[in-house]
């Protein structure tokens, strides 16, 4: 199996995550006050350190969160129209695995990487 | 008794809603034709039943209980999901009526043949089943009956299982009293790793490869050389996917017609389409 199977299923990210997305509530508690929501989900300390700020699509896979959601994760923190290549959630992606992501769009107008972060082409 | 007339798939990439001019003109087009095509495979079919088979997404339920298989039965199907609207480029909903009749006695004689399938009388909508349904049924003129497939969360079902399921699908729907006639739709693939480290990754070597072994139409050497693995190894959490069109593949002989197929980095994902002309 791949990258999926490094998912820790009981993490308590990986179910806030779930209940976050769904409820207009809880998106705007996200923004607001989402360490306050982090605790209330049991999220551990790592896990609210990994969520705080920017969160790194590497540190949250590194804790187990499940893949799928951290594109979401990024979304509820930037903003959750226009998933283009230079949406800053997919740029994230760019800076954080910069191998993988040469060996797909390297040299593209999307690349950051070695264009600096006005990333136009 | 129900009868199935047709049978097809597509990928479901949001980017085919959300930012589908985003990608070159020429794959714009490639898109908006195969759609085209299988609306005008759906019209020769006449169906007033559509089952779009797809990947929950973590959407439906949450990762400490999450089922291999889920049927929407209610009597009318609303998308997206709030959080899906803007991501999907939608600034409506759509309303598509369901078919709870049906979608109820496919859980129960799939129950009585040994495969469960849970159930939901509200079902939210992601890509997987928004895509297939804004491009093929527009004016929500056929009958929906949404099911939903654990493509996410190990253990992943196998080809060889989800084939089964497919076969049992295909029973339990021609034993329907009536004279619906259902179109399957498998939703999702091809080759894309979503929120993974390859997330830009696509892998066109093996895209070909599974495009030609569907267009050979030998299902037992598909199931053979379509593994898990080889679907992981070609974009982990995403390619898993295609269970969805060996599900509904289960209802079918011989080769697919392949429509169409683009390799999209503006998607973040291969797209491809098919009919198949034989039901079984």
């Amino acid at each position: 199996m791949g990258n999926v199977d490094r998912v820790d299923i009981t993490l308590p990210t990986n179910e806030m995550v779930f209940y976050v997305r769904r409820d207009r509530n809880l998106r705007s508690r996200w923004k607001h006050d989402r360490e306050n929501l982090c605790r209330e989900f049991g999220l551990s300390r790592p896990e609210i350190d990994a969520l705080m700020g920017d969160p790194s699509p590497r540190t949250l896979m590194d804790l187990g969160v499940h893949q799928y959601l951290i594109p979401h994760i990024l979304r509820l923190t930037y903003g959750e129209t226009g998933m283009t290549n230079l949406h800053p959630a997919l740029t994230a992606y760019q800076r954080e695995f910069p191998q993988e992501t040469s060996n797909a769009i390297g040299q593209s107008k999307w690349d950051i990487t070695s264009k600096g972060d006005n990333g136009d082409g | 008794m129900a009868k199935i007339t047709g049978v097809m798939a597509s990928t479901h990439t949001p980017g085919l809603l959300g930012w589908f001019e985003d990608a070159p003109k020429d794959q714009q087009e490639a898109a908006r034709k195969a759609f085209a095509e299988m609306r005008d495979y759906m019209a020769k079919c006449r169906a007033n039943v559509m089952i779009i088979v797809s990947n929950d997404h973590l959407l439906n339920w949450p990762i400490n209980n999450s089922p291999d298989y889920t049927v929407g039965i209610g009597s009318e199907h609303v998308g997206p999901a709030d959080w899906y609207d803007s991501w999907l480029g939608q600034k409506e909903k759509y309303h598509v009526s369901g078919h709870p009749g049906l979608a109820c006695h496919i859980v129960n004689a799939s129950a009585r043949l040994g495969v469960s399938m849970s159930y939901l009388r509200e079902m939210q909508f992601d890509d997987g089943i928004s895509v297939p349904t804004c491009w093929l049924n527009p004016d929500s003129e056929i009958s929906l009956i949404p099911i939903t497939l654990n493509c996410n969360i190990p253990p992943i079902p196998t080809s060889e299982s989800a084939y089964k399921t497919g076969l049992v699908l295909h029973k339990v729907i021609e034993e329907y009293p009536g004279d619906d006639r259902v179109v399957l739709v498998g939703s999702g693939g091809l080759s894309h790793e979503p929120g993974g480290p390859r997330y830009f990754y696509i892998d066109d070597d093996f895209d070909r490869w599974f495009m030609g072994l569907i267009a050979e139409g030998d299902h037992e050497k598909i199931l053979r050389e379509c593994t898990l693995e080889r679907m992981e190894e070609a974009g982990s959490g995403g390619t898993a996917e295609l269970i969805a069109w060996i599900l509904v593949m289960a209802s079918t002989q011989g080769p697919a017609k392949i429509l169409n197929y683009v390799k999209s980095y503006s998607w973040r994902c291969a797209s491809g389409w098919v009919v198949w002309p034989n039901v079984r």
